[in-house]
């Protein structure tokens, strides 16, 4: 039930919204996700642990396609993150001028309806299918409402986003074969794929996640994205679409080619690390606020796969929670981004500058965003880098070095930036508007969950706890 | 078989209509007649029927590939209403040669013996050359006719002259004989056999548009009038790779026809999808995807297992629907672009029309192989046989080249939904259009989710 109206909800409103264009579309799509939110609530109250499968249905069984849907505390997390999430990715809306506000919104909830049937998907073919869909909204979102020279980046994007993407389904036909036509998850991590194989296919299955997330050196068609996207399509691609990345490494890449991972771990983990120092000192030479996001973001997400990759406790879970604070980080960054554009007309950070002597409450709104992306103690981020690095530390001293300095980098930078936006003489010269109810209504949730997860981030943890221990064991005795 | 029968008189029926009657009747004519020979085909389905003494069976692989070829045409022809509303003279012999080349197609879907091979190809391609310089007063259409017909007699004499050889090795026209001799002298050094083969091969190549028998189809492709291109990138090609297929998959390949194969595979999917990428025009565009698709369903012959026929039968019949919806699109375009081809003409298609624009998007999206698109399921298919069967490199190759297919695919779709710069006419779409266009967009979504509705 739970996974069917995850799958109908998002869905049947974008349809309507899409055929039927009503005026009031930017409501109805909110409702929409705050109905989606509700029944992930639920489903988080009922939640015992272990697998829960919810359907079990024939599909193309002799090619390996079968309907299974189910999550287990893993997959839940990602379920709560894209639930939590979404409603204030349409909510971002409202500070947006929009041509066709109905079909934006529609594309909008077909992408949430896709990234749930990625993180419900229990088959490997059908994890595939809604991997790739994610991407038709998407496309269209940047196509049609992108910024300058949309038309060449989303035509980049698109491709570069599928080259992994078929790598990915190279790979998973050629694991179908080995189990004799079963594409669950469950058959395909049941086998014992011979070392020398899982070597390179290790790159076949990753190279997907690699550049989905992006990490060093996948990353050319990140910035440009990011930058040229409209607001709510960055959230999208930063917060919910980059976490599939994560998710696939988790679900797919380190069950079913574990020798793959041993092998290849401490270059993954340098690259994705060499990524977050480049793009830390790269975004601290950004004059434009939505550049300098998308390159934190960029250096988030090395950390985060470096995290994941000492495929450890510590480093998996501490990965996985900072998923979640990145997520809202994102969103709360790109708010602002946002609600700066709308007020300066610009996200040149060298038109503003002394903002914050016509928006005190602005500016504290964006200081408490910006303490959780230094991962100041007391804020979420701050759990998961410290589960990270502690992960991190049991690989190599000096890797966890060069992580920690990455967190140096974003204090810098970020703090720069707030420096250049808020501080300083008032160049800008005009009473500005300070924020409104609105912005308050929009950012202080997301702050209140920021601290709250932070000084409590138990039942997170434990969401993420029992298949990470299950994961490392299984792999352990085989 | 009756089927047969009923579609070669109804050709010679639309003929006479053509003499004494408006141009109004010759379609519905047409239609009917299919849809007659179409419950003929499917009414005693599990029979085998033979014909002509032995030369031709009707088992469930002909069955389906004919059943195929039939509704396409049907689809064609609905096309057609609209297509030669204007148009004044030598409708009926357009209809009419369209049902013989169908009569050709249907004949090499199920022959049994080599004879009946060579008399269905050249019935399934004389009525082409007519109908590539369909458009008498075009310069390009001359030379498409042209192109077509000298290469094709070309196509004609190694098929022939590669027959004579399998003859002269075998003794035998007939398949089953073929068969069982190619068994016993498996791998043998036989050259004259080896040659044979060779020689049919690129005869079969060249109707399927194969690297390197390809150099006719950009160019027949462009110049032939875009009914006529639309039957050939569909009917004809369905037609031909029954053919081919029939052909090889009993035959014990000696290991050089088969590394043949696997080169011809290479060249064809790179040179396919390469040139695409290059290309301004659409119908040279889906010229050379249709090379490169024919690529991907030779990737199925390398693979060959009982599952072959199934998958070339859905990757055909899907590829099919796709391409007929998109070329008839194409038409209404470039009518409202006062007849220039360049993919230019698509923009801004959402704006102008967004039911039409957003079927023409699901087509394209499953000549790319989009999940949930058949094309999707298609190539997926393709992919497992090409693994199962040993081929990972070449499938991995493959693989690549879907991905720059989907680069060309995808620049049309960005025209479509970019909003063009200045106002151009409206796109006058006559109902019978809207339905096909309609049909075709929802029957690769639906078949893509329910792979099970088209199979052998």
């Amino acid at each position: 039930m739970i996974a069917a109206l995850l799958l109908l909800i998002p869905c049947i409103s974008a349809l309507a919204l899409v055929i039927l264009r009503p005026a009031q579309a930017r409501p109805i799509a909110l409702v929409s996700t705050l109905a989606s939110l509700a029944v992930v609530v639920f489903a988080w109250i009922s939640y015992t642990g272990g697998m829960v499968l919810h359907y079990d249905l024939d599909w193309m069984n002799a090619w390996g396609l079968r309907f299974v849907v189910g999550y287990d505390g893993v997959g839940l997390l990602m379920l709560i993150l894209t639930a939590v999430v979404f409603p204030f990715i349409i909510g971002a809306g409202y500070g947006q001028q929009h041509d066709r506000p109905a079909i934006f919104n529609g594309l909008l909830l077909f992408t949430q309806t896709f990234l749930f049937g990625v993180f419900l998907a229990q088959n490997a073919l059908l994890f595939y299918i809604f991997y790739e869909l994610t991407l038709i909204p998407v496309f269209f979102v940047l196509l049609y409402w992108g910024g300058e020279n949309r038309r060449n980046i989303t035509v980049r994007f698109f491709i570069y986003t599928l080259l992994g993407g078929l790598s990915l389904l190279f790979g998973l036909v050629y694991l179908l074969i080995q189990s004799g036509g079963n594409g669950d998850f469950t058959a395909l991590q049941a086998l014992n794929i011979p070392g020398g194989t899982q070597v390179w296919l290790f790159w076949i299955l990753f190279l997907a996640f690699a550049i989905k997330l992006p990490i060093f050196p996948f990353h050319s068609w990140q910035p440009e994205t990011y930058y040229m996207a409209p607001l709510q399509g960055t959230m999208v691609l930063g917060a919910v679409m980059l976490k599939m990345g994560l998710f696939g490494v988790y679900k797919i890449v380190f069950p079913i080619v574990p020798l793959g991972v041993e092998h290849w771990q401490s270059t993954v983990i340098l690259l994705a690390l060499i990524g977050a120092v480049y793009a830390g000192i790269i975004a601290f030479r950004q004059s434009d606020f939505k550049r300098l996001v998308a390159f934190s973001s960029l250096s988030h997400v090395g950390v985060l796969c470096a995290g994941l990759f000492a495929w450890n406790t510590y480093g998996i879970s501490g990965s996985l929670y900072q998923a979640f604070a990145h997520a809202i980080l994102v969103v709360g960054m790109l708010y602002l981004v946002g609600a700066m554009q709308e007020r300066v007309g610009s996200t040149d950070m060298n038109a503003m500058g002394g903002l914050k002597s016509s928006m005190p409450r602005l500016a504290a709104l964006f200081l408490l965003v910006l303490v959780n992306a230094v991962a100041l103690p007391l804020t979420q981020s701050f759990v998961g880098e410290w589960l990270m690095f502690a992960g991190l530390w049991q690989v190599d001293g000096w890797l966890t070095l060069l992580a920690v300095s990455t967190i140096v980098l974003g204090a810098v930078y970020m703090l720069y930036a707030y420096q250049r936006v808020m501080l300083g003489p008032d160049r800008a010269n005009q009473q500005l508007p300070d924020a409104t109810t609105r912005d308050h209504l929009y950012l202080v949730p997301l702050i209140a969950v920021t601290l709250i997860l932070g000084v409590h981030p138990g039942p997170i943890l434990e969401l993420v706890d029992a298949p990470v221990l299950q994961l490392l064991s299984s792999l352990s005795v085989n | 078989m009756s089927a047969l029968v009923l579609l070669s008189v109804l050709g010679v029926v639309l003929l006479y209509l053509g003499l004494f009657s408006g141009r109004g009747i010759l379609a519905p004519v047409g239609i009917l007649g299919l849809l007659a020979a179409l419950v003929l085909f499917a009414a005693d389905w599990h029979l085998e029927s033979t014909l002509f003494g032995g030369l031709v069976i009707f088992d469930t692989y002909a069955r389906s590939f004919s059943l195929v070829l039939v509704v396409v045409t049907v689809l064609l022809f609905l096309f057609g209403m609209d297509y030669y509303a204007k148009v004044r003279e030598n409708v009926a012999e357009h209809y009419a040669l369209m049902v013989f080349s169908l009569v050709g197609g249907v004949l090499i879907c199920s022959f049994t013996n080599l004879v009946m091979l060579f008399l269905g190809i050249e019935i399934l391609s004389i009525p082409l050359y007519i109908l590539a310089g369909g458009k008498r007063d075009s310069f390009r259409s001359g030379e498409a006719a042209f192109k077509y017909f000298l290469q094709g007699a070309f196509a004609s004499g190694f098929l022939l002259m590669g027959l004579a050889l399998i003859y002269g090795a075998t003794a035998s026209f007939d398949l089953a004989a073929i068969e069982a001799w190619s068994a016993v002298t498996a791998n043998g050094g036989n050259m004259l056999f080896l040659l044979g083969l060779f020689l049919t091969l690129a005869g079969l190549a060249f109707k399927v548009a194969a690297v390197p028998f390809h150099f006719w189809s950009p160019d027949v492709y462009e110049g032939a009038p875009t009914l006529i291109t639309a039957f050939m990138s569909t009917v004809v090609k369905t037609a031909a790779f029954a053919a081919f297929y029939r052909f090889i998959a009993n035959i014990q390949l000696p290991g050089a026809v088969e590394n043949m194969l696997v080169v011809m595979t290479l060249f064809t999917l790179f040179l396919g999808n390469i040139v695409a990428l290059r290309q301004t025009q659409f119908k040279r565009l889906m010229a050379y995807s249709s090379i490169a698709h024919t690529g991907f369903l030779l990737l199925a012959f390398l693979g060959t297992d009982g599952r072959t026929p199934d998958v070339l039968f859905y990757y055909l019949g899907t590829y099919a629907l796709a391409t007929v919806g998109l070329f008839i699109v194409l038409t209404l375009a470039k009518r409202a672009a006062l007849g220039d081809e360049n993919i230019r003409i698509f923009r801004g298609l959402f704006r102008r029309d967004p039911w039409i624009a957003i079927a023409a998007m699901l087509m394209l999206l499953s000549l790319a192989g989009i999940p949930l698109t058949a094309g999707f399921v298609a190539k997926y298919r393709v992919f497992v046989l090409g693994i199962a069967n040993g081929f990972i490199w070449t499938t991995l190759f493959a693989v690549l080249m879907a991905l720059v297919g989907i680069y060309y695919y995808i620049l049309v779709i960005r025209e479509a939904f970019t909003p063009q710069d200045q106002e151009s006419k409206e796109l006058a779409v006559a109902p019978i259009n809207w339905l096909v266009i309609s049909l075709c967009g929802a029957g690769v979504v639906a078949l893509g989710v329910w792979p099970g509705l088209l199979r052998i």
